[in-house]
């Protein structure tokens, strides 16, 4: 049974259409990496995901929902899906806790002390308990995407999506997002991850996908695609990042 | 050269005058040049203050003119009450909310060290002769300052200077509360009322003859009220000490709400001494409150209700056109700001009232805003008891203090709106706020007071009159909640798009998106500018003296220097107009420092 169902996805800017129908499906527990030049269209992709970009042909089908124009579902969906952004986007003028707290307890309509309790689990779960009272300016990039990830986590979405979530991050901060993200795949959250980072996508990844022009290219196991690409896009592409 | 001899290399304070102010030819230069201005300028403002053509009587007598005008004297009780007010919460929130910060003894020293040497400086630069014109246009030069005087200042200070320049560095381990120290030295400057001496007026008891010697202590009549109020801050700082050693939660909510209503409640209440009639609370404040607290209740209950939620439009619609047909309606005021209320009511309930504990919260709120807003307009709509000769209560001081305050906090919500409005998806809304916006901001103030004065009751409907202060009120909160509404939308637009993302991204309405994410950044990104505004409006509100309200400034300037009872004081504008400045002058600096370092603590979330 899969959550997520893409069929003929098209959405144009204007005059310009950055997706040409894309068809796909992700299966629950299933961890999907897409990868693919600038401007190939992935970060419109899975923001049409949680309607943050609105797509206008084909139909989108998340967790047995279609996403339409009707507000209650777009807030019911956005509910279960949670986003990582490049630039991570915490909300600078609340603390790290706050941050965390304040969606369980104004969309979920949790208790103060009980949206803490897990804010803490999770902050453990991404390694940086002790920054809880800090203010997000006072924070490492890495130790902030890695808040925004258990701020993402703290509404308990059933899958989660990863715009290049490591990619405005120095080097040596890369491995501990990215060994948080390892271990959410490992507790069988439901991920879509649009990154750059081969080594991410060779050992977690279920399936790897390459966009190209608005359009999926490639579809192929981990294996496969990196060792045996069925399409020559993806060769050069492969040539060109490794 | 003398800029490297032993001196200025190895003393550290050498070191710093050399590099700072002599560290070149030219800023040398610059150095002299500006020390001799300003030790020019400051000469210069002494002797015309020493003067012995000014006649400072004419400030130190008529300052309860200045404060409350014509406040009758055997209500003086309340304005102490109002003051006392205000100091008591102050005294319970500096408590509270003490940082616990410190200072060292060594700390303590330093600062007196420098406050000591500067009087020592500029009693030492003070002139010592002045010039008076005489009445035959000749000059006459006359001493000002006495040398046994200055030497009477002079020696003790800088006796106290090196004392406690060589005190900075005692190194004693205690460390002093700043909270506290700061307490002190508001005590040390109410005990001073019982012991500095400057010249004042008073009248013997039949109130015809003065006395003879002019010399009193400052405030004579004052220090007795101002040392009880002192006393309460004190109580009540130690009383916000213990609920903050208690981790008493509540109170971090109650101490602002307190601060908001304070101002409404002296206003309304203590400072009016309003005339409430037994009938009219019967017949409009009790029946208010139980329909609108019925409405609320029913609308609390069930904003969750499914089968309700199918209706959301047409009751929202509904509820929308009995609020413009109470205001149609001639009913009592209570009804039309009750409605106001519970339109808001309207607007949070689905955001808040979701679970059973969140309604049952949401209702207690509801209720108690019932009450207290209930209790405020009855106050405030009712006449007073009190009598004055210029028919108004206001006046002076406590009119300037009543047109910046409720300029503020009618304004900031105002704008508030009007910002939300001109940025929002909706054409008419957009529309009729740009509107107002810019049709307000495109007239001067000046011309709105008069527009306010003459022909605000032109415009109203037959039978409906407000008392011109009302009127100016009015308009004051449109005028600065214009301006605001700019500042607040450049603010808006100041927010990154990622930050909508985000919101959306994790489920938020759009209410909840404006008003926990969007507007809380955009409001901290214009702190300076909206305290810029307010200081703005509190001197601003010295132009209602054109309209004839009898504000600080008008008393300054035409009441007093057409005094002739009991001394004759017909003239003296200068001395009104330099203590004016100082008075004004001392409100701002005070605000606009709290503001900064208020600004730093919010800060703290910037990188
Ligand atoms: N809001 C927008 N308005 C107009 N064009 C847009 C907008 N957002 C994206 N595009 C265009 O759509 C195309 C796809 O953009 P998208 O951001 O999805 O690319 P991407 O694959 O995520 O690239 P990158 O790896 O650089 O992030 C690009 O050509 C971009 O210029
Ligand atoms: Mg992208």
């Amino acid at each position: 049974m899969s959550i997520i169902k893409t069929v003929d996805v098209k959405k144009w800017f204007g005059d310009f259409q950055a997706l040409k129908g894309i068809s796909m499906e992700v299966a629950e527990g299933e961890v999907l990496v897409i990868c693919g030049p600038s401007g190939s269209g992935k970060s419109t992709f899975i923001r049409c995901i949680n309607r943050l970009e609105q797509h206008q042909e084909g139909e989108i089908v998340v967790d047995g929902i279609e996403l339409t124009n009707d507000l209650k579902n777009i807030e019911a969906i956005r509910s279960e899906v949670g986003m990582v952004f490049q630039s991570f986007n915490l909300f600078p003028h609340l603390t790290v806790m706050q941050n965390i707290t304040l969606a369980p307890i104004w969309v979920r309509k949790k208790s103060r002390s009980e949206s803490e309790e897990k804010a803490m689990e999770l902050l453990e779960r991404v390694g940086i308990p002790e920054q809880a009272q800090k203010f997000p300016g006072q924070l490492s990039g890495g130790q902030q995407q890695r808040v925004a990830i258990a701020r993402a986590l703290a509404m308990e979405p059933k899958i989660m999506l990863f715009d290049e979530p490591t990619s405005a991050l120095d080097p040596e901060m890369i491995k501990e997002v990215l060994d948080a993200m390892k271990e959410l795949a490992e507790s069988g959250m439901t991920m879509i991850v649009v990154t750059h980072e081969m080594g991410f996508a060779k050992e977690v990844a279920d399936r790897v996908m390459l966009f190209d022009e608005g359009l999926m290219v490639e579809e192929n196991t981990p294996n496969e695609f990196f060792d045996n690409p069925k399409n020559d896009r993806t060769k050069l592409f492969l040539s060109q990042i490794l | 050269m003398i800029r490297d001899s032993k001196f200025f290399i190895e003393n550290p304070y050498g070191r710093w005058v050399r590099d700072n102010l002599f560290s070149s030819s030219s800023s040398a230069f610059l150095t002299f040049f500006a020390g001799f201005m300003v030790i020019y300028s400051y000469r210069g403002i002494v002797g015309f203050i020493l003067n012995p053509e000014r006649m400072w009587t004419s400030v130190t007598y008529n300052m309860k003119l200045y404060m409350i005008l014509a406040y009758p004297d055997e209500a003086m009780i309340r304005v102490w009450l109002s003051v006392g007010l205000a100091l008591i919460l102050g005294g319970l929130s500096i408590g509270f909310y003490n940082s616990g910060k410190t200072i060292s003894l060594g700390g303590i020293f330093q600062k007196l060290f420098t406050i000591s040497a500067v009087i020592a400086i500029l009693i030492a630069l003070a002139p010592t002769n002045t010039n008076v014109i005489q009445n035959d246009g000749s000059i006459e030069v006359v001493e000002i300052i006495p040398q046994d005087v200055r030497m009477l200042i002079l020696v003790p200070s800088l006796v106290l200077t090196l004392a406690f320049f060589f005190l900075r560095n005692v190194k004693i381990k205690n460390l002093f509360n700043t909270a506290k120290v700061n307490l002190t030295y508001f005590g040390l400057i109410i005990a001073s009322l019982y012991f500095i001496k400057i010249p004042t007026i008073s009248l013997d008891s039949s109130g015809e003859r003065i006395i003879p010697d002019p010399f009193l202590p400052i405030a004579s009549t004052t220090y007795i009220p101002w040392t009880i109020l002192y006393v309460g801050m004190l109580l009540f700082f130690f009383i916000g000490s213990l609920l903050k050693n208690r981790d008493i939660k509540i109170m971090a909510r109650l101490i602002p709400i307190s601060w908001f209503l304070c101002p409404l409640f002296i206003f309304s209440w203590i400072f009016k001494k309003p005339l409430v009639e037994l009938n009219t609370v019967f017949s409009a404040d009790i029946p208010s409150i139980l329909v609108f607290g019925v409405i609320g209740f029913l609308i609390i209950r069930f904003s969750d209700n499914e089968s309700v939620g199918v209706y959301r439009t047409p009751i929202n619609i509904g509820f929308l056109v009995l609020s413009i047909v109470v205001f149609l309606l001639p009913l009592v005021f209570i009804f039309k700001a009750t409605m106001v209320l519970l339109l808001l009511l309207l607007i949070v309930s689905p955001a808040i009232a979701t679970t059973k504990e969140g309604k049952r919260q949401l209702f207690i709120v509801w209720v108690v805003s019932l009450f207290v807003l209930t209790f405020l307009i009855r106050g405030a709509s009712s006449d007073t008891m009190l009598v004055t000769p210029t028919g108004s209560i206001f006046g002076g001081f406590s009119l300037t203090w009543l047109l910046a305050i409720f300029g503020t906090y009618a304004s900031f919500p105002l704008g508030l709106a009007l910002a939300l409005g001109r940025t929002s998806t909706l054409p008419v809304i957009r529309i009729i706020c740009t509107g107002i916006i810019e049709i307000v901001r495109s007239v001067p103030y000046i011309t709105w007071l008069f527009f306010a004065s003459v022909m605000l009751t032109v415009f109203l409907p037959a039978g409906v009159e407000f008392n011109l202060i009302i009127r100016v009120l009015i308009l004051t909160a449109f005028f600065s909640g214009a301006y605001f509404a700019e500042y607040i939308r450049g603010g808006l637009q100041s927010i990154p798009k990622g930050q909508y993302e985000a919101a959306n991204a994790i489920g938020m309405n759009p209410f909840q998106r404006i008003f926990l994410v969007i507007v809380p950044q955009a409001l901290r990104t214009i702190i300076p500018t909206l305290v810029g505004s307010v200081i703005t409006s509190f001197k601003d509100s010295s132009l209602v003296a054109i309209i004839g309200l009898f504000d600080i400034l008008r008393i300054g300037t035409s009441v007093i220097p057409a005094q002739s009872q009991p001394v004759v004081f017909i003239g003296r504008n200068l001395e009104q107009l330099v203590f004016l400045s100082f008075f004004f002058w001392v409100f701002t600096f005070v605000f606009s420092r709290r503001s900064m370092k208020f600004e730093k603590r919010l800060g703290l979330g910037e990188r």
